[in-house]
């Protein structure tokens, strides 16, 4: 069952991050969740590595935190897209499409005489 | 925007440290509580939920770590951090931190005490002159009857010649070394230094005035100088509280009245180690006697401050020199037209004339800082060696929870930093303290011109503290990282390693090495001074005291009434309450001496007339010192002067004079067959004003009817007190010469104040060898207990079996005290050689001892195995004491 879920590519985890906070404020066990479903279940975020990635995230300025009570009435610390990371989200995507289109251009190449 | 934003996050991260420790935990503990829920939704048993959540997140302890480290994306605020773990586990650890902080503190401040001294000495150029190292002094080689010798006084007319020789291309100043003189009207008795300069020494040391004006050159002209005063800042500040208004008040220096007219930039007191109060033109000086002073070659204590302004070799200025001083008017003996002349440096002590025996234990003393800071270094890598060890575990552990090596090692690196901060400013407080202690020990008469700590020393201090700290520290931490997991986990702590406890044992051996040498050092002074202590000088030292009265300026009437005035003082003193004997004499023994051709009925081209000194004395002169007559009779008590001419010989006189003779009996003339003076009896050698010298040949004239070529005058008091009425006696000497000698300055001295400058160097060999080397036994013994507890401590299993299987306490005790020993008979053996090897500089120093002496080391070599196994006692009792249940359950 594990097997068939991917490990995040290095560096895109901090694209869904941002693009995941885009949509709401949200604490890190629901960002990993939400990762998770809008991937329909390919992305596995290593949960490990979510929280130094918010951290440093937080620490470039991109997204802040407040601790706030969710639905069930607990503290949980929300994090939140600053416009700095707005800005990125931007960028971040533009570049990941620039890259995605690359990548599909070579794997859809059928040779220059074709 | 951004940048700011970044700044203030991470401000805030380092501010509230605590608090993001607290929401990080709460965080996590929210995201495993949230986990737990959804896999028991999936229908999971609660254990088996909350252990899935826990392996998904990947441990608690390392994602907080991996957490952290991405916060702390600043060094900063890494460093800070480790700062405070550092201090919290240094603070935890008395017993650890507080032993290698002093013991780094005593090496070092041992260590900069002394360069402190020896670079007020040596190296510091005097403050406040421009360009120091252009600045040159003249030395000169003259014959003394104790050989030649550089020195650096001359007289007026040598260097009036010496100017006009070189004039051309160096500027020249002449100045008097700074003297105590009487400060304020009479009857005051607050004493400055006074320093007579010559007009161009300001402009030569390039020294400005801070408010009023220099003296000018006309000022300074010769029969015509002006009565002006500069002071010094720190003078002007302690004497007049820093008012400006001071100028052009009036000083008076030894009775004569002066004018201040300027205070000298701040810092600048003079060129030499005694710090000047004031300076006045040279040509301000009172000449006394016929010839003026400048004219005078008898009055040669100035010295010459050059500063060439065209490029000269060194050499072609000094040969200039010796050619400008062998001039007629230069010349004072037609013996020394061929000394050579050499240039130094302004420090003076770094010419080539003679240093003082303190000066030479002072370098001795550095090599022996030296060694105490080995041992230091030696004790504390030991320590932090023990506390690697002790410390496996727990960085085990942390590597376990995920903390990076490189992480953990810098973390290390701080702590082991910190140490050596700590170590440094300690050092920096000791240096300070020792400093100021050494110079009171060394030299007590110096009213130092320089403070004795420095910014080069506080630098050095804290350079050398964390040098040597980093050093000690670093082999632990690398040690300390390369752990290997499950060993050092599965080990329990206990360090398996037999190579370290090499490394340690090694330490060990090199301590007890360099406590031999030091402590073999103390005891050939300890030696040396009581040889010398035991020296029989011919006085009896304790009970004698010398008055004198002295006076600013001469007066002839005065002078010629003085005799009489003493011989009062004297007769009444002689029924005061605590004195025994009141005796005159010209001077005061080893005070000063005087000498009269005389004429021996001898053939002197047989046996050479020895150079013999004299003293003029009162018939009481030899109860009251205590030399004892040897022979014959002693000068008759006062008779109306009816006194027959008679002198009295010492042994060594009488010996040189009259070999294999009865001196007594014999003839002195004092013109060639003129009056026979006879030698009517023969005192003991007394000490001549060295404690180590040859035997002096020395004769003693009556006060009464002396020969007329000898003269009559004298001038001092020589008081006995009754044993343990020194204190007594000296009042009433001080109070009769205060009634009879109104205008005067009473200046009295005890004997043993007169001869302490002699022995000093003796004691302070034997004081500072001692202390220096009970420090390195104490560091040492520190070192063998501490190594000795620790191998007990790790070896507490192999005891605890060794018990249950029967040995018997004492033959675990003599097992650990006697690997100790063996440690010991090593660096003993080693001390050994190292303080024979090493004993050819001290010996110079030495009195009645060779370097090798056997009784010295036998004793030194014992006292320290005594120590080792006094220090190895403790933890070998314990090792004989481990109950065998409690050592194997611990496992």
């Amino acid at each position: 069952m594990a097997d068939e879920r991917s490990d995040l590519l290095q560096g895109t985890l901090e694209l869904l991050i941002l693009k995941t906070l885009s949509l709401e404020p949200m604490h890190g066990w629901g960002i990993s969740q939400r990762i998770q479903q809008m991937s329909r279940d390919v992305f596995r975020v290593n949960q490990g590595s979510l929280y130094p990635a918010l951290q440093r995230m937080k620490g470039k300025g991109w997204i802040r935190s407040e601790w706030r009570t969710t639905e069930s009435n607990r503290r949980a610390r929300y994090y939140a897209l600053t416009s700095a990371g707005r800005k990125r989200l931007a960028g971040e995507r533009a570049e990941w499409e620039r890259t995605a289109k690359a990548v599909y251009g070579i794997l859809e190449w059928r040779g220059a005489t074709g | 925007m951004s940048l700011l934003s970044q700044a203030r996050e991470r401000l805030r991260a380092l501010v509230s440290r605590s608090r993001e420790e607290r929401d990080l935990a709460e965080e996590l503990r929210f995201h495993i509580e949230m986990e737990t829920e959804a896999n028991l939704r999936r229908g999971m048993g609660r254990e088996e939920a909350r252990r899935r959540a826990l392996i998904a997140l990947g441990g608690i302890e390392r994602t907080k770590e991996e957490v952290r480290e991405a916060r702390s994306l600043g060094l900063l605020e890494d460093l800070l951090y480790d700062v405070r773990y550092a201090t919290r586990r240094l603070v935890r650890e008395p017993a650890f931190s507080v032993p290698v902080i002093a013991t780094l503190a005593l090496g070092l401040g041992a260590n900069f005490a002394m360069f402190t001294f020896l670079d007020s000495i040596f190296l510091r150029p005097p403050a406040g002159v421009e360009e120091p190292g252009q600045v040159r002094r003249p030395w000169t080689e003259i014959q003394f009857r104790s050989g030649a010798q550089f020195w650096p006084g001359y007289s007026y007319p040598q260097y009036a010649a010496i100017q006009s020789v070189v004039g051309d291309r160096v500027h020249t100043a002449l100045y008097l070394y700074p003297r105590d003189t009487r400060f304020g009207p009479a009857g005051n008795d607050l004493q400055v230094r006074v320093s007579w300069a010559s007009a161009s020494y300001f402009p030569l040391l390039r020294v400005r005035p801070e408010i009023g004006r220099l003296y000018t050159h006309e000022e300074d002209r010769l029969g015509a100088g002006a009565n002006v005063a500069v002071a010094s800042q720190a003078f002007w500040r302690r004497q007049f509280d820093g008012d400006p208004a001071a100028l052009g008040r009036e000083v008076v220096l030894a009775g004569r009245p002066y004018v201040l007219i300027g205070v000298v930039a701040a810092g600048f007191s003079g060129v030499d180690i005694d710090a000047t109060d004031l300076w006045v033109p040279l040509a301000s000086q009172p000449g006394w006697g016929a010839t003026p002073w400048w004219r005078n070659h008898n009055v040669n204590g100035f010295q010459i401050l050059l500063r060439p302004f065209v490029a000269m070799e060194d050499h072609t200025l000094e040969e200039r020199i010796a050619a400008a001083l062998r001039t007629p008017e230069a010349l004072v003996r037609p013996a020394d037209t061929a000394n050579a002349v050499r240039l130094g440096s302004i420090i003076r002590a770094q010419g080539p004339g003679k240093r003082q025996q303190e000066v030479k234990i002072a370098t001795r003393l550095a090599g022996v800082t030296i060694i105490v800071l080995i041992i230091a270094c030696a004790n504390v890598v030991n320590l932090l060696l023990a506390r690697a060890v002790r410390r496996r575990r727990e960085v085990a552990v942390r590597l376990a929870m995920g903390i990076s090596r490189a992480r953990l090692t810098r973390l290390l690196l701080t702590e082991t930093a910190l140490l050596a901060l700590l170590s440094a400013a300690a050092a920096v407080l000791a240096a300070a303290w020792g400093g100021a202690l050494l110079r009171g020990w060394l030299l007590p008469d110096v009213k130092w011109a320089a403070s004795p700590l420095h910014w080069r020393i506080v630098g050095l201090a804290m350079i050398a503290g964390m040098g040597a700290g980093l050093l000690a520290g670093l082999l632990p931490a690398m040690q300390g990282t390369k752990t290997e997991l499950t060993g050092a986990l599965k080990a329990g702590g206990v360090d398996g390693h037999a190579r370290r406890s090499r490394v340690r044992a090694t330490l060990v051996v090199v301590q007890a090495a360099l406590s031999m040498v030091l402590l073999v050092g103390a005891g050939l002074f300890v030696r040396s001074l009581t040889n010398i202590r035991e020296l029989r000088i011919g006085y009896d030292v304790p009970q004698i005291i010398f008055g004198a009265v002295a006076f600013d300026m001469r007066d002839s009437i005065r002078d010629a009434r003085l005799p009489q005035a003493l011989t009062e003082v004297a007769e009444r003193l002689r029924h005061a309450p605590g004195v025994e004997r009141v005796a005159l004499a010209r001077m005061a023994p080893t005070r000063g001496f005087s000498s009269v051709p005389f004429y021996p009925d001898v053939d002197t081209t047989r046996i050479p007339k020895p150079f013999a000194t004299y003293n003029l004395v009162s018939p009481d002169f030899f109860a009251a010192t205590g030399l004892r007559l040897l022979r014959g009779t002693n000068f008759l008590a006062s008779t109306g002067g009816g006194m027959p001419p008679a002198v009295i010989v010492n042994e060594a006189m009488a010996r040189a004079q009259w070999p294999g003779m009865d001196a007594v009996g014999r003839c002195l003339r004092f013109e060639p067959n003129g009056q026979c003076y006879g030698v009517i009896g023969i005192v003991e050698t007394a000490l001549f004003d060295r404690l180590i010298e040859e035997p002096r040949p020395q004769f003693y004239l009556p006060l009464e009817n002396p020969p007329p070529q000898a003269g009559r005058w004298f001038s001092s008091l020589i008081v006995r007190a009754q044993p343990r009425a020194r204190g007594v006696a000296s009042a009433e000497l001080q109070r009769a010469l205060r009634e009879a000698f109104p205008g005067g300055r009473p200046s009295l001295m005890t004997m043993e104040q007169a001869l302490e400058p002699e022995y000093r160097p003796w004691r302070l060999g034997a004081t500072l060898f001692t202390a220096f080397g009970v420090l390195a036994l104490i560091v040492a013994a520190l070192g063998i207990y501490s190594t000795v507890a620790y191998t007990v401590a790790q070896r507490t299993h192999e005891f605890g079996v060794r018990i249950a299987l029967g040995a018997r306490h004492r033959d675990i005790l003599r097992e650990v005290i006697g690997s100790m020993l063996r440690t010991t008979a090593i660096g003993v053996a080693a001390g050994v050689g190292l303080a024979i090897a090493g004993g050819k500089f001290v010996a110079a120093l030495l009195y009645g001892i060779k370097p090798t002496d056997p009784g010295v080391m036998v004793g030194v070599a014992l006292a320290l195995f005594l120590i080792a196994a006094g220090a190895a006692l403790g933890p070998a009792w314990r090792a004989a004491r481990v109950d065998p249940v409690t050592a194997l359950r611990t496992e």
